[in-house]
């Protein structure tokens, strides 16, 4: 009695799932329409929108090209514990609707985007921080995040008075390694005597290293104790938290990818922000943009270094600017990364 | 017997369905109370659900979800909390993905090797805990989460470039598994692959309903979950069946992340999915721990996963889909266990009215054998 | 002037019927103790009292005005505190917080509550230190405390939920004298207990419950602990006669100076030997808590003994674990069911699979046999009288008769060699009890070997063939059933007799000296005088002083010449 009730159950399940799948032939991107003009999309990676940080500068970019291109453009958050098959039906979806150029934030974006750019080989993808796509249609946007953090470790070398400085990583990856090593090398190779302490917040992304002020403010007061007086932190969203502790312990904060002495969310602690080592996103999501829009997609490899200017040292910090002889420590040492007479290591 | 057979049926239904419809009016409400549709989102949800590629995005989901799932309902089954399935499964397809990279046997031996390193994985997580629990008395909640921990740091370890780490542009990968050890899908054409694994999970479903209902071991662990002393008392030892339970449920969490590793992604790299193990609890909550029940609920729960991503596109916060999650949660807890004491109540009060009026099995002589007993 | 009056009160569970027009009143200025068997019925009546469940019937009256409770805070605003018997305090609060806990309103949480808690404390000299933490407290001083934190909520009636079961005896005197403190300020108080020496010394007046409903009252001083053991178990019900003597020469079970300690060191079972042989019952009386439930344990292999040994036929089963003792014949009613015998809520077939799962018809191999074990419950159901409108219903759902026939049925249908039968009939409507009986009897006709534990005395008499006392975790005395009284046996059960039991044993709490005395050349006389009647108890005490220098005596007189003293005193007494 009860034994085929179950099993009628169950298979009434299956013959039902069998059915759905087999009825609705149709797939979610081989209907939909064209409508209207519609350009740039970014998917954004951890974080999203509002990390003061790298997805912003992606955001920026984007704010950029709608205003100057004068047509739609997207932007979508990832969610929680996706698999790469969610975020390549994100990018199908928007390159379906007509999107281009369609820009993956973030190295998480790699296999899908490689996947979804075989399926749209007429919409143009971005992708930024990674170099392993090899496409017609993709552009990689790369960065040597490492020239940009050596010069910061030159000028938290140069402003430590305690002779120790910190390092605040947002997660334990081969990206914020690049990150750290470009920092060590600048601190060590201005003055030897500096001791650098290095933290990470956490292992994964998942666990929030990238998304937790209050990670950043625990481990910068950590580093504070540990007598550090300049603390750079390459930890997105949790660098805010890295710049209120130096704020409130009256110590120098480097921050990170955007310049983050301008953004208005920090407003109160700019003066403790002595420069930030930039990663032009939003230009290079810009000119992405643009040479769509001109009809040259960039397409292979497009990296930025100091060279290029695309990532830098911000100098809106009056006291920063000011300081002659830090100015120009820091332009000897970029003149040498240019000139490739310091190779700046990326692990 | 067939009255109470509706009633069986009338009350395994009652509770989902008052949950999923209360989760449904609430979430309305958080959609009228932020001035949006209240309408609007679930039908586009619905519409996305007849797409096959999100069919089969679905039905891969819900593979990996019903697997943690049933890892969390063993031990719900026997009274036990592992809340440490997402450890478990996270670190045993990483052990799964590197020796799949370094060992390259035939498929035939391949696949086996790999599905049985991820269960030995998984129960040897899951079994420090039990070890705790039976020798110490350490709670299985804390030293699960604890082991969670761990697990982590576990895996940033093995990540190193000089253990098994292999460094692909900014990602930390296993590097790529050997072929034989790919699990081929089912080809759905332009809607994509079904992962194999999603075999895997059917037959999973059916070992676990077979173990529970039709083995000596099964009825033990049933009794144990039911009731420790009365289990106890029946001759099964309490502490070796926390061991065991704690194995069988770490050992089936192993086999959570596979249909994906096997059928995907073949390395395991920082975009491995994260928090199944979290989510296999709620999953099995739903579904009663009930292989049919744990079905519908991961189906469920996949849908208003790869559903919810096209709200973004029409104006609303795909959010929706979370809270979704989380309200049905606690109106599961809640229904569930009102229609529990509702239907004990109610069966209490028909036993006693059929009794009363005499629709007794047997005994028809109830009064000449008391007589004769005195 | 009546502080509480119950009425009528009837509460009803589904099936069963936790009480039955109880009547109680509480005169004001006065202890009064609640008596009755653990399962009687008193904490249903006091928690319908305190406000946690409401009656189905009768009516509850304080201060001759009649109210209704639909919370422990009524209860509280008319002036009733309960003391649990689990303590309720926060340790890692102090004393003062704990008190005020709750009740912020009453006097604050400040120094005016901590002069309100000194001025109680004072008052009813309970000695309790307001600012000191609670985890360094012992039992005692917590139970004060608990009391505090009732009168500091203004009760006026306090209940005492087996306040002396966490005491040792010191502390029992000082908690008694509280009490008293209490009854002198006019306050009332309601204590529930089934030590009838501590109910004796401390209370007032006595109701006793029975199954549910009060059976009497008693005033102590007119009153012995056997008149009130009578009143408890009840002497009127249907009398279990074993008709022939079916015992045989075989061992069935031996045991051998069983030990079994608590962590602590204190032996829980102690020297415990007995043999049962096949056909036989050996009943084992005695208050309950004097460890009949880890001898049990202990033989079911739920525990195991730390010396001694246990053997079964002709094997050494002190090591083996439950399983293995149950699957070669061990079969066991729990003393409770819920905990020990059933499932609640699965259905009737598969609690008749519980226990004997290893075999048939319940499996075949590592496999379940759903089909055969349905089959098997449909036959057990109508062999034993099952009362149900199937098996598919769940255990809970029936009546604690029913569950219990169903639990005989289940165990006698694997053909046990020994039944441990552990209050078989407890919480059994009568005629239930009977066929309960019944089973037991037939099966030892067929050679079964029982251990009964009952704390019904006519029952343990009825159906046993040897009785023992066990007291304090030994075995200290043993009876022949055919010979010996409830009187009698109710003696042994509080320490008070020991050796075997026969009527020229003088009975009676302190006494045994007075009888004893007279006893040491010749046993006859002193046990005729104390056969007919209960004002032994009162002789004895005033032998007191006296006899206290020879109760060794007594007890080695009497166990010289147990064959002699029995048929002697037997003959004089009837």
């Amino acid at each position: 009695m009860r034994r085929i009730s179950r099993i009628t159950v169950a298979g009434a399940a299956t013959a039902s799932l069998a059915l759905a799948l087999s009825a609705c032939g149709g797939t979610s991107t081989s209907s939909g329409s064209d409508d209207g003009d519609k350009g740039l999309a970014i998917a954004y990676d951890v974080g999203g929108e509002g990390d003061q940080s790298f997805n912003d500068a992606a955001h920026a970019g984007l704010q950029r090209a709608e205003k100057e291109f004068g047509y739609k453009t997207a932007a979508i958050e990832p969610t929680d514990g996706e698999t790469n098959a969610d975020k390549e039906q994100r990018l199908v979806s928007l390159a379906k609707q007509g999107y281009n150029p369609v820009v993956g934030v973030g190295y998480a974006y790699a296999a899908p985007l490689k996947a979804a750019a075989e399926r749209y080989p007429d919409t143009t993808f971005g992708i930024v921080d990674d170099a392993t796509i090899e496409a017609e249609n993709v552009a990689d946007l790369v960065y040597n995040e490492e020239q940009a953090s050596y010069l910061a470790g030159v000028a938290a070398a140069k402003s430590t008075k305690t002779k120790t400085v910190g390092f605040v990583g947002g997660v334990d990856n081969p990206l914020i390694h690049k990150f750290q090593a470009g920092y060590e090398q600048g601190v060590k190779d201005t003055d030897p005597k500096v001791k650098v302490v290095a933290q990470y917040l956490t292992q994964t992304a998942e666990e929030g290293g990238f998304a937790s002020p209050d990670k950043g403010k625990t481990a910068a007061e950590g580093q504070i104790e540990k007598k550090a007086d300049v603390v750079y932190a390459a930890a997105g969203l949790s660098g805010q938290g890295v710049i209120e502790a130096a704020a409130a312990n009256k110590i120098w904060a480097i921050g990170v990818d955007s310049d983050q002495y301008k953004q208005e969310a920090l407003a109160k602690y700019k003066d403790s922000i002595l420069t930030s080592a930039t990663k032009d996103v939003a230009s290079a999501v810009y000119s992405l943009a643009k040479s769509v829009e001109d009809g040259k997609p960039e397409t292979g490899i497009v990296r930025g270094d100091l060279k290029s200017g695309e990532i830098g040292l911000s100098d809106s910090n009056p006291k920063f600017a000011d300081d002659a002889e830090l100015q120009a420590a820091i332009k000897t040492a970029k003149e040498k990364i240019i000139s490739g007479e310091i190779k700046v290591k990326s692990s | 017997m067939k009255k109470f057979d509706k009633e069986r049926v009338l009350l395994a239904v009652a509770g989902p369905v008052i949950a999923l419809a209360v989760a449904f009016v609430l979430s309305a409400i958080v959609l009228i109370a932020s001035g949006k549709n209240p309408v609007e989102p679930f039908a586009l949800m619905f519409e996305q659900a007849g797409f096959s590629d999100i069919q089969v995005l679905i039905v891969n989901q819900a593979s990996m979800y019903y697997i943690a799932a049933l890892a969390v309902a063993i031990g719900f089954r026997m009274n036990l909390f592992n809340i440490g399935v997402d450890g478990q499964y996270q670190l045993a397809a990483m052990t799964a993905a590197i020796v799949g990279a370094h060992a390259d046997l035939p498929a035939a031996l391949q696949i086996p090797l790999l599905l049985l390193t991820a269960v030995l994985t998984g129960a040897f997580w899951s079994g420090i805990a039990g070890v705790l629990k039976m020798t110490r008395g350490v709670s299985e909640v804390v030293a699960t989460i604890m082991l969670n921990s761990i697990a982590t740091a576990v895996i940033g370890y093995l990540w190193l470039p000089d253990v098994f780490g292999v460094k692909i542009g900014n990602n930390n990968t296993t590097g790529e598994m050997h072929e034989s050890g790919w699990v081929p899908g089912i080809d759905m054409g332009a809607a994509g692959e079904i992962y194999g694994l999603v075999i895997l999970a059917v037959v999973l479903g059916i070992g676990y309903w077979l173990v529970l209902n039709r083995t000596r071991f099964g009825f033990d662990l049933r009794a144990s979950g039911a009731s420790e002393s009365a289990a106890a008392a029946s001759g099964v030892n309490p502490k070796r069946m926390v061991l065991t339970a704690m194995l069988i449920s770490g050992g089936l969490a192993g086999l959570a992340g596979l249909p994906i590793l096997l059928g995907d992604t073949h390395t395991y790299s920082l975009n491995f999915p994260t928090g199944i193990g979290f989510l296999g609890i709620g999953i099995a909550l739903l579904g009663r721990n009930s292989p049919v029940g744990i079905a519908f609920a991961a189906l469920l729960w996949a849908w208003l996963d790869k559903a919810s991503p096209e709200l973004d596109f029409h104006g609303y916060d795909k959010e929706i889909a979370v809270i979704m999650q989380g309200l049905i949660v606690l109106a599961v807890v809640v229904s569930y266990e009102a229609v529990r004491e509702w239907g004990l109540r109610r069966q209490q009060r028909r036993v006693g009215a059929e009794l009363a009026a005499g629709h007794v099995l047997g005994a028809t002589d109830n009064t000449e054998k008391e007589v004769a007993g005195r | 002037m009546t502080a509480v009056e119950l009425a009528g009160i009837t509460k009803r569970f589904p099936g069963v019927v936790a009480n039955h027009d109880i009547h109680l009143t509480v005169r004001k200025g006065t202890v009064h103790a609640l008596v009755g068997e653990n399962g009687a019925g008193k904490s249903t009546l006091m928690k319908i009292l305190y406000g946690m469940q409401k009656p189905d019937e009768g009516t509850i009256a304080t201060d001759g005005e009649q109210v209704t409770f639909s919370s422990p805070a009524d209860a509280i605003a008319r002036g009733i505190g309960m003391v649990h018997q689990h303590f309720m305090l926060a340790d890692n609060l102090t004393v003062l917080e704990n008190v005020v806990l709750g009740s912020e309103k009453l006097y604050g949480i400040g120094a005016r509550a901590r002069r309100r808690i000194k001025e109680i404390s004072e008052r009813y000299g309970l000695g309790v230190r307001p600012d000191v933490l609670v985890e360094e407290l012992g039992v005692a001083a917590r139970q004060r405390v608990e009391i505090l934190k009732v009168l500091y909520r203004g009760a006026r009636t306090l209940i005492l939920d087996e306040p002396t079961a966490v005491l040792v005896p010191q502390e029992v005197d000082a908690l008694f004298d509280n009490l008293r403190e209490l009854k002198s300020e006019g306050l009332s108080v309601i204590f529930i207990s089934h030590k009838l020496g501590e109910v004796l010394s401390v209370a007032d007046e006595i109701t006793v419950i029975r199954r549910g409903t009060t059976v009497g009252t008693a005033v102590p001083a007119e009153t012995t602990p056997r008149q009130l053991a009578e009143l408890m178990v009840g002497s009127e019900l249907p009398t279990p006669e074993t008709a022939e003597s079916t015992v045989t020469d075989r061992a069935v079970l031996t045991v051998d100076t069983l030990r079994l300690a608590a962590p602590g060191g204190k032996a829980l079972l102690d020297d415990i030997s007995f043999t049962i042989h096949a056909g036989e019952v050996l009943g084992i009386a005695g208050v309950e808590g004097n460890g009949q439930t880890e001898l049990v344990d202990a033989l079911i292999g739920l525990r195991h003994a730390d010396s001694g040994t246990i053997r079964f036929l002709d094997q050494d089963i002190t090591a083996l674990p439950t399983r293995k003792r149950r699957e070669q014949g061990v079969g066991y009613i729990p003393e409770d069911r819920h905990r020990h015998g059933l499932l609640l809520e699965a259905p009737l077939w598969e609690n008749r699979i519980l226990g004997h799962v290893t075999e048939k018809p319940n499996s075949k191999g590592v496999w379940l046999d759903p089909k055969g074990s349905q089959e098997d419950t449909r036959r057990i159901v109508e062999t034993y009288d099952v009362r149900t409108p199937g098996i598919d219903v769940t255990a809970a759902s029936l009546s604690g008769g029913n569950q219990q026939k169903l639990i005989v049925g289940r165990e006698m249908s694997h053909k046990p060699r020994f039944l441990i039968a552990a209050h078989p009939t407890r919480g059994v409507d009568v005629g239930a009890q009977a066929a309960i009986w019944d089973h037991i009897r037939e099966a030892r006709r067929e050679g079964l070997a029982v251990l009964l534990i009952s704390a019904d005395l006519d029952e343990l008499i009825g159906l046993s063939d040897t009785l023992r006392v066990i007291y304090d975790g030994r075995l200290v005395a043993d009876a022949d059933p055919a010979a010996v009284t409830p009187e009698e046996l109710g003696s042994a059960m509080t320490g008070a007799a020991s050796g075997h039991l026969e009527h020229e044993e003088p009975p009676g709490d302190d006494g045994s000296g007075a009888g004893g005395a007279e006893d040491d050349d010749g046993s006859g006389a002193g046990g005729a005088e104390d056969g007919d009647g209960s004002g032994a108890g009162e002789a004895g005490g005033d032998g007191g002083p006296g006899a206290e220098k020879i109760p060794g005596d007594a007890g080695r007189g009497v166990d010289k010449t147990p064959g002699d003293a029995g048929s002697g005193a037997e003959g004089e007494a009837r």
